[in-house]
């Protein structure tokens, strides 16, 4: 198997490979030394191909019917493997709820420590920044051992840019007999929509808890994302208040995005929730109070209810057109 | 006499004060406005602990002494601002189950205590008649034994937790040729044939506290639910209103508390003539008297605490607790309106209904005027 | 007859109030301190699990010095039977931690291990899966909802992933890490107070239960972030429209 320093894991939800997972390819070239490309699943042979020109040393893709779910014992498993047979001593991937619950599990099985939502990487790749306490604070970590694993912040990292060398196919061998079985795959509820990945879009609405009603907040928010073309985002209170689905969380404990424009609807701008949005390039905020903390972080504040600014906004992009 | 607490003393007040900072810091005005009690609010205290403090701990309560107890309810009553929500529980604290746990069988207690002071069950008593008030125990209402039931007849006013209780320890008289000595107390359950607590009083203050007149008309009442002896009424309500002159103004002296440092905030923020308003003397000894007032109220009322601990008879510390700290709460009260001048008169700064609600603590469970009259006859008058 | 879980052991940290802590202009380190929120949900569900009769014993499990006693009677206060401090006031990282945690699981040998899915200090989000690849454990991580099934032998776990709802079962003993809409943790009552009082805190070292660990990961600062400057306040629609095309360049 073709040696390497760092090897990267990539994520995709069955159909393609999610493009922050890309990003620690930057990161990757920023650690220095050569780079390889994991890909997990079951039939990613056409997958495979998008991840040829990314530079690099190798892409191995451990494919069986039995990784067909991305269930962690087994997945940890084929990637530690993975990792000793080609030598890395960096294990890389972006963070996400599929790279939190595996790495983690690799990381202990090859006795390595890890850091968790890598901002930036300092001091020849020794030394590292991560947010803590919400994103208030950021602490920079050294890692006192060769191996290392660890989970970069999308977007704190950027795109890779293609690259017309082809870097060479390596399949790993599954064997199936000797995978754990103590976890089993049951269902997956997901929404299906022609709005963008939350974490991929270029525009990025969210919305807060005076949106009332779900039925406002999909008119409003959904809306607007809409008109511009963009995905949706909301805060934990419109979550629990069963304004929005979960997945749609923006801040701490849910998503860190970092769009061009995120425009932020009726959300005063809880520290948890600026955590999330604060990479955004231009960020818009319309609330009715004029002392809410976001318009603290807004490039654009407008005062004002969203239940009658948003209409308008929306009337006025449509006439843009 | 210690009043340094210990680490268990402590640990429970800190928790006192975090839940009542957490959890009972709603809006009172619209409350107050419209009359309205905070169920919510009972249930969580109730869940919490606060209703069955004094109980002992085998029918649900929390086992401790008057002087945690009161310390206890001075910390609930800086965090909350609803005052009717602090009369309505102080009300069944002292009205209801106080005589429960001294008087109660062994069979009324399991069947009542731990609802009482988990939340689920509301109780008050009814004592005053129309025509019986300071004079209580000149009451009309009478009970007649009817094979294995009471039959009771009369009306009570001004009946705490009247509309809202699941049970009232009512005082009626068995036997009016025995005078006082035929006053007996009986538990009268909600929905009791009879039982008319309905009516609804309109009052000045604690006006989240709901209050009643309430009716008996040939109201059956289970001979299980005399509460002591037949005649033991007059005994059962002293002892009861001795607890609650000492303890029902707990909560106050955390009141006043409150007011001092919002009144201390107004007159450093308030700038009149160049100069915040604290500045000016006439402004500063009205608040430092305020201090002085909120101390000794607190001083009284935990010597009360510990005397009750440690001692049968109280009735001098409770009544001089109870007329001392009315006396105090209604002039804080009041004098934190002169401070806040204009604005303190204005229902949005929150000032003018402390005085609403102070004022009531002159009248009930005996006036300021009683109280003296015991004081004076314990001194020897 | 079905045989409840015999024993459920729940890992919780001390942590800064993040409300107090995340106050501006506030250092974090005078503020007090709380049960790490995910924690006090996954403490929540093992109550729940025993109200419901599936188990007969919730053991609490935390590291640090004395100081975070406190935190831990509010454990037992909440209702965790018993609990035990592993008295270690290093700063630890994650992977330190899991392998301090594994020394308590081969003693105690409990059949589910519920902790919170992140620190909110820390916010790493290693601990639960670094301790199920060394135990060889199944897990289930940011899970939403819990059910005991066959016999209390698995759990069918409902996980929020990035993509919406996952559900899988795991086969115990597992590690199952709470995420914030698991449940909503009860408010410790002063009777839940004093009943803690009487539960005794055992605390163990590092050495006792012979697990010899060093962190791997320095800290060596931390500071505040750049913080983004107010920018411009439009006046209405229109305006703010024109400043995106015109200004900002995003439409």
């Amino acid at each position: 198997m073709t040696k390497t320093n760092t090897l990267i894991l990539i994520e995709h939800d069955r159909q393609q490979v999610k493009r922050p997972s890309l990003h620690a390819v930057t990161a990757a070239q920023q650690l220095g030394g050569d780079y390889s490309l994991l890909l997990l699943g079951s039939a990613v042979g056409e997958m495979a191909k998008s991840l040829l020109g990314y530079g690099a040393a190798s892409l191995l893709v451990a494919d069986h019917a039995e990784l067909a779910e991305p269930l962690a014992d087994r997945y940890a498993l084929v990637i530690a493997d993975a990792f000793q047979k080609c030598g890395a001593t960096t294990l890389l991937g972006t963070s996400s709820t599929f790279s939190k619950d595996i790495l983690p599990r690799a990381a202990a099985l090859l006795d390595a420590p890890m850091l968790t939502d890598v901002m930036t990487i300092e001091g020849n790749g020794n030394s590292f920044t991560r947010p803590i306490n919400a994103g208030s604070m950021i602490a920079t970590v050294q890692l006192g051992s060769e191996r290392r694993v660890l989970s970069i912040r999308a977007s704190a990292f950027a795109a890779p840019t293609g690259n017309t060398a082809v870097s060479p196919i390596e399949q790993l061998a599954v064997d199936a007999a000797l995978l754990p079985n103590g976890m089993q795959f049951v269902s997956r509820e997901e929404r299906i929509s022609d709005r963008p990945d939350l974490t991929e879009a270029r525009v990025v609405v969210g919305g807060g808890r005076p949106l009332k009603d779900k039925e406002t907040f999909d008119r409003l928010v959904g809306g607007l994302a809409d008109a511009l073309g963009g995905a949706i985002g909301a805060t934990r209170a419109a979550v629990d208040t069963g304004l929005a689905p979960n997945d749609y969380q923006i801040g701490q404990t849910g998503k860190v995005i970092a769009p061009d424009l995120y425009i932020a609807l009726g959300i005063s701008g809880a520290i948890q929730h600026l955590a999330g949005i604060k990479d955004s390039r231009v960020i818009i905020a319309i609330n009715k109070d004029p002392d809410a903390p976001i318009f603290q972080m807004a490039t654009y504040a407008l005062v004002g209810d969203v239940h009658q600014v948003v209409p308008e906004l929306i009337e006025a992009l449509r006439d843009r057109e | 006499m210690d009043f340094s607490w210990s680490d268990q003393q402590r640990e429970l007040l800190d928790a006192v004060s975090r839940f009542g900072r957490e959890q009972l810091t709603y809006e009172v005005i619209e409350n107050d406005r419209n009359a309205v009690f905070n169920h919510d609010a009972w249930k969580k205290c109730g869940e919490f602990g606060i209703q069955g403090l004094l109980v002992p701990t085998e029918y649900g309560g929390l086992g401790q002494d008057p002087l945690t107890t009161v310390a206890a309810l001075e910390r609930l009553g800086y965090a909350c601002k609803d005052n009717g929500l602090l009369f309505s529980i102080n009300a069944h604290m002292w009205t209801a189950v106080i005589p429960l746990v001294f008087n109660g069988t062994e069979a009324q207690k399991r069947k009542f205590l731990p609802g009482l002071c988990d939340g689920t069950l509301i109780g008050g008593n009814a004592m005053s008649e129309p025509n019986s008030g300071s004079d209580a125990f000149a009451l009309a209402t009478t009970a007649t034994r009817a094979g294995d039931k009471y039959i009771l007849n009369g009306s009570k006013i001004f009946c705490t937790n009247g509309p809202i209780a699941d049970m009232l320890v009512v005082f009626a008289n068995v036997d009016k040729s025995r005078g006082q000595d035929g006053i007996t107390a009986f538990l009268v359950e909600k929905g009791a044939p009879g039982f008319d607590p309905s009516h609804k009083i309109e009052k000045m203050g604690v006006r989240t506290s709901p209050m009643a007149e309430v009716f008996f008309e040939n109201c059956e009442v289970p001979a299980e639910n005399l509460l002591g002896k037949e005649g033991g009424g007059a005994f059962l309500f002293t002892r009861s209103m001795t607890w609650e002159r000492g303890c029902i103004l707990a909560s106050a002296v955390g009141s006043m508390q409150r007011l001092l440092e919002k009144c201390i905030r107004y007159a450093n923020e308030r700038k009149q003539g160049g100069q915040s308003i604290g500045k000016y003397q006439l402004v500063a000894s009205k608040i430092v008297d305020m201090k002085l007032r909120v101390e000794s109220a607190r001083h009284i009322l935990y010597h009360y605490g510990w005397v009750a601990g440690h001692r049968k008879a109280v009735y001098l510390e409770a009544a001089m607790t109870k007329l001392h700290l009315a006396d105090a709460w209604v002039k804080c009260a009041e004098d934190a309106i002169q401070i806040h001048g204009g604005y303190g008169y204005m229902t949005e700064y929150e000032v003018e209904r402390e005085l609403r609600d102070a004022i009531g603590a002159k009248l009930y469970s005996g006036t300021s005027e009683i109280q003296r009259n015991i004081i004076a006859s314990l001194i020897g008058l | 007859m079905t045989q409840p879980v015999e024993k459920i052991l729940v890992a919780f940290k001390s942590v800064p109030d993040p409300y107090e802590a995340a106050a501006p202009g506030d250092s974090g380190s005078t503020a007090k301190s709380v049960i790490n929120p995910f924690d006090e949900i996954a403490i929540e569900e093992a109550l729940r699990i025993r109200e419901r009769g599936e188990t007969s014993e919730i053991v609490g499990v935390t590291i640090g010095p004395s100081s975070i006693d406190e935190q831990v009677r509010a454990a037992m206060a909440m209702g965790v039977d018993r609990a035990i401090r592993i008295d270690d006031a290093r700063l630890l990282d994650p992977y330190a931690v899991a392998r301090i945690l594994r020394g308590v699981i081969e003693k105690e040998a409990p059949q589910l291990v519920l902790m919170g899915k992140q620190a909110v200090d820390d916010d790493s989000n290693q601990v639960g899966q670094m301790l199920a690849g060394l135990l060889g454990w199944p897990q289930a991580t940011f899970v939403s909802k819990i059910e005991l099934l066959d016999n209390r032998t698995r759990a069918r776990c409902t996980r929020e992933t990035d993509a919406g709802l996952e559900v899988i079962d795991v086969n115990l003993p597992a590690i199952i890490t709470a995420d914030l809409r698991l449940n909503e943790p009860r408010y410790v009552s002063l009777p839940g107070l004093i009943k803690a009082r009487k539960k005794p805190i055992d605390v163990q070292t590092c050495q006792q239960l012979g697990v010899i660990v060093e962190p791997l990961t320095r800290l060596s600062s931390t500071a505040r972030p750049a913080r983004r400057s107010a920018g411009t306040r439009v006046e209405s629609v229109a305006e703010l429209v024109i400043k995106l095309k015109e200004e900002a360049k995003v439409l």
